[in-house]
């Protein structure tokens, strides 16, 4: 199990240096590409020996990945993935922020969801947190932020 | 559905538009700036704009934005392909840059891709040697170019940039060969090497040299502009000192918006904006800091622009 | 001694107020992950529009030094640097805390950033007109040499395998030459339009620090029993004071190696903690305990980035040149009140320059007596539900990637290079020595690209890059280094069984 995990991202990281040494040694203007030559052959060297290794089955180093661990990872992943690439541009940082840290936040606090309480204690987090952030980022430091729905 | 909601928005954006151009601005308004916190655009972008919360400018603070890279390309290029152009994200202009790198080619924007509001300053590029260099005059640094092609070293801050243009233009008007070195991290990186002895002279800001000369590192020894500069009446300009070089390489410094903004919008800051650069706070702030300024309007900006492109055009034709 | 005639203006109520706002603040915005001190000060610049210039200098030089050291709570405690300083902290500091010793960790911090802060300001008042010419000295092929000895440390930073450590670092390099290339213009690698400005180095760093952390607190799952939570013991300031002194010889390399590299411009601090405590790993007699939670580490680490902010003030202040972002922002804030860096300012405006440098040994002090009692609260911080430190630390790398320079594209780059990060350190790669890659890029590939300029145009490559004295004692510690970690490696190797090779360190 732990050789195809270790093929995969040294196989991935084989081809990125295939790839950039490809556009390094045909891009033009030449000067430009000097430096990225020089990187880009280093790189298909380490990462080529790096590949060999894990498909030989001797790469050791890092704890990989468990079935359980990923399961775990995945709802919040999604969570992330929908918060950073759409919602925050789409609904504005701060009504997106709020929702994915209340989501964020029922999703791994280990208390029951069948208390009210703890839906309480939740919705007040989320709140008190939206507020700091607000008052250090729009009030404090003036960053001006992707605001769609509300501030 | 991407498309479904980018037209649903560009519909909803166009209605409200003409609306909205009555009470522009209600909310406050961002200023992209090309370069980093801290360089020459960025700081005269603060202070021209640091009155625009007066009843009597916009009414609205103008909040900046810096978004640096590339000589400016990555600004520019986000300002002509991203920016809303609803009057609410306005930009700083550094010409001859954006016209030259246009010019050249590789980036997304032209003179066409936006509409200048007004002018606040103009900086020329002058050449200065380190305080003691043997060159005294650009006759001696001709002099030197003739006897050693190819060797003497000066820096600038970049290609396509004004600096680069000027260097450009020397080389031209005295038919001499010089080795221009860009330098990464902008005219400050530029004067380093000239102080340092690193290069032999150097083009750079007038204003930035005007600091240098103050704090006794380096000698000005030719404006590159029609008249000599307020700061500097001693230094002698390029053609008194019989190299033809123009005003092609000034760095105009001024505000404008992407093109598509609604008519009003632009008619509105085209009447508030130069009135808020002659602000006398804004002048003495400027002067302090050591930066020529020149408010010009609309008409005079877009004549600028159009000559600009023409000379830039024939200059760059050859490499 | 002139400065001593300040001191008084600094403790105005005014002055000291500001003073003090400005080193809490300044500790607040840097134990924040995501707000590096460049970004702090820069966003600190409009409220002194409204004071007068000493004043303004004074708030501004506060935030600059705190928030370099206030880095470090967040690099301990939560293993994510407030700034590229401080990733060699996070190094040794959070394994300390992970075992255990968070409260210690910090207040070895806070006590080795004051002394090294305090010799770095001390450096910048008495020496400033002999470190100015030294600053100069290095010219592109000195820099290009220092960019090199950087890369040399790549190897052994963190990392179970050298091999990794160098493809972790080349990767980090070739990310580096992604975007419009700064001399010739030309397009690299842009293969998204957010890819356009280049990766910017605060952005990655958020992304591959903040986010593996993030993704490893939902891999506890909402399981309790699971997730371990992190004591903090107390431990008294007098017995951390007590381990400061026994260990000397990191405090010294650390606050040397800092206000050394600090003052060349270009190079900046943000790979003074890196280099300092590479070589005090290579120093110490106890090297091997280097990476396990050894308090030298942190040591050499935080004197080194809290000593290069007094250097690193010298171009600016004497010759007008900002050596680093921080100082040109800085340069802004003078110029804004009318007052011109270089002799002008010493001259005509003494009681500006002094009561600025006055404030930032003031506020050394401060920031080490905050930041003992901050280490104090240490123990709250880590009771924080990992719930909520995961939305909270995502939230907070959300904004302040953002806040960068207002890019939507760097939130998706921070966003992209965190979840990748994340993977890749299951299977041996780090993002230490990528983020060192990331910023040694630029230096190196600019520093050549001008210096081969000027070498065809003068006396030719080989003369200009290995000619001359720096260059020649640069490139003998260039080699030292690299003969070094080869012995270490090959000593390492052979001491070993193979039982401990197989040892995995996570």
């Amino acid at each position: 199990m732990n050789r195809t995990q270790h093929i995969l991202p040294s196989g991935l990281v084989f081809a990125v240096g295939v790839w950039i040494t490809w556009i390094s040694y045909t891009q033009a203007p030449a000067e430009a590409f000097l430096f990225p030559r020089l990187i880009a052959t280093v790189f298909v060297v380490l990462a080529g020996w790096t590949f060999a290794k894990a498909v030989m089955g001797k790469s050791k180093v890092g704890t990989g990945l468990s079935r359980s661990m990923m399961l775990n990872i995945l709802p919040g992943l999604a969570v992330m993935g929908v918060y950073v690439f759409w919602a925050a541009t789409a609904f504005g940082f701060y009504t997106a922020t709020t929702v994915a840290f209340f989501v964020l936040l029922s999703l791994y606090d280990p208390s029951s969801h069948r208390d009210a309480w703890v839906w309480v204690k939740r919705a007040v987090i989320t709140a008190g947190f939206i507020a700091v952030m607000y008052a250090l980022f729009a009030l404090l430091l003036k960053v001006y932020t992707p605001r769609e729905i509300l501030f | 559905m991407k498309h479904l909601l980018a037209g649903a928005s560009i519909a909803l954006m166009s209605l409200t538009g003409a609306a909205a151009a009555e009470e522009y601005p209600e909310r406050p308004v961002m200023m992209v700036v090309s370069y980093g916190a801290g360089g020459a655009t960025d700081f005269q972008a603060r202070i021209v704009t640091m009155t625009a919360g007066n009843e009597d400018a916009l009414g609205m603070p103008i909040a900046i934005l810096n978004k640096p890279g590339a000589g400016g390309r990555v600004g520019w290029n986000w300002f002509a392909t991203q920016a809303d152009a609803d009057g609410y994200t306005l930009a700083a202009y550094n010409v001859p840059h954006f016209i030259a790198q246009s010019i050249k080619g590789g980036v997304e924007y032209s003179t066409d891709s936006f509409e200048p509001i007004a002018n606040w300053g103009a900086d020329p590029a002058v050449f200065v040697v380190a305080a003691d260099s043997p060159f005294n005059s650009m006759q001696d640094v001709v002099n030197y170019a003739k006897e050693n092609p190819g060797k003497l070293t000066f820096s600038g801050a970049g290609l396509f940039v004004g600096h680069h243009i000027a260097a450009l233009q020397i080389e031209k008007a005295a038919g001499v060969k010089m080795a221009y070195i860009p330098t990464k991290g902008g005219g400050a990186a530029a004067m380093k090497a000239v102080i340092a002895g690193e290069v032999l002279g150097g083009v750079n800001n007038l204003s930035d040299a005007f600091r240098a000369r103050e704090a006794g590192n380096v000698k000005i020894l030719g404006v590159a502009d029609l008249e000599r500069s307020d700061f500097l009446p001693d230094v002698p300009t390029m053609m008194e000192q019989g190299l033809d070089v123009d005003n092609a390489s000034v760095n105009f410094r001024g505000v404008m918006v992407p093109k598509g903004t609604p008519q009003e919008v632009i008619d509105k800051l085209a009447a508030t904006v130069p009135e808020m650069f002659k602000n006398s706070r804004v002048a003495s702030k400027m002067e302090a800091g050591g930066s020529p300024m020149l408010v010009m309007n609309r008409e005079e900006v877009q004549a600028m622009w159009a000559k600009r492109q023409e000379t830039l055009q024939a200059l760059l034709a050859g490499l | 001694m002139e400065f001593i005639y300040y001191f008084g203006d600094v403790f105005s109520p005014l002055s000291f107020m500001l003073l003090l706002g400005g080193t809490i603040g300044g500790l607040i915005l840097g134990a924040t992950p995501g707000l590096s001190p460049t970004m702090a000060v820069a966003l600190l610049i409009p409220f002194t529009f409204q004071l007068e210039a000493t004043q303004g200098l004074i708030l501004l030089g506060a935030a600059y030094t705190s928030t370099v050291a206030g880095g470090a709570v967040s690099a301990i405690l939560l293993k994510i640097p407030g700034a590229p300083a401080n990733i060699a902290t996070t190094l040794d500091g959070h394994t300390m805390a992970k075992q255990g010793h968070g409260a210690k960790a910090l207040q070895l911090s806070f006590l080795s950033s004051a002394v090294g802060g305090i010799f770095g300001v001390l450096l910048l008042i008495f020496l400033t007109p002999v470190l100015a010419d030294w600053a100069l000295a290095f010219g592109p092929s000195h820099l290009f040499w220092m960019a090199i000895l950087g890369v040399t440390v790549i190897g052994s930073l963190d990392s179970a395998s050298v091999v990794k450590g160098l493809l972790s670092g080349c990767i980090g390099l070739w990310l580096s030459t992604i975007g419009f290339d700064d001399i010739m213009g030309a397009q690299r690698f842009i293969f998204h339009p957010s890819l356009g400005g280049g990766i910017n180095i605060i952005a990655a760093l958020i992304g591959l620090f903040a986010i593996p952390q993030v993704l490893t607190m939902f891999a506890k799952g909402r399981n309790s029993g699971a997730a371990e939570v992190i004591a903090v013991q107390k431990h008294s300031v007098l017995d951390a004071l007590r381990e400061l002194i026994r260990r000397p010889r990191a405090l010294t390399i650390g606050t040397v190696t800092g206000s050394v590299i600090g003052l060349i411009p270009g190079v900046g601090g943000q790979i003074a903690g890196l280099v300092a405590y590479d070589q005090s790993k290579k120093f110490s007699s106890e090297s091997e305990k280097f990476g396990k939670g050894h308090s030298e580490g942190v040591i050499a680490a935080e004197s080194a980035n809290n000593a290069m902010v007094g250097p690193s003030l010298v171009p600016l202040l004497t010759l007008s040149i900002p050596g680093s972002p921080t100082a040109a922002v800085l340069l802004g804030g003078l110029l804004i009140h009318g007052i011109f860096p270089g002799s002008d300012l010493f001259d005509n405006h003494p009681e500006v320059a002094w009561t600025f440098i006055n404030s930032m040994l003031i506020g050394q002090i401060l920031m080490c007596l905050f930041g003992l009692y901050i280490a104090g609260l240490a123990a709250r911080v880590a009771q924080v539900p990992q719930s909520v430190m995961a939305a909270v630390v995502l939230a907070l790398s959300v904004f302040g990637a953002y806040s960068v320079q207002s890019s939507m594209g760097d939130v998706y780059v921070m966003a992209c290079l965190g979840i990748m990060m994340f993977f890749f350190e299951r299977y041996g790669f780090s993002a230490a020595p990528l983020v060192l890659g990331l910023i040694l890029g630029p230096i190196a590939e600019a520093n050549f690209i001008q210096g081969s300029m000027i070498a065809n145009a003068t006396d030719g490559m080989t003369t200009y890059f290995l000619g001359g004295a720096l260059n020649k004692l640069l490139i003998t510690i260039v080699l030292a280094s690299i003969a070094y970690s080869a012995w270490m490696e090959l000593r390492q190797r052979r001491s070993q069984t193979p039982a401990d090779k197989t040892e995995v360190r996570t």
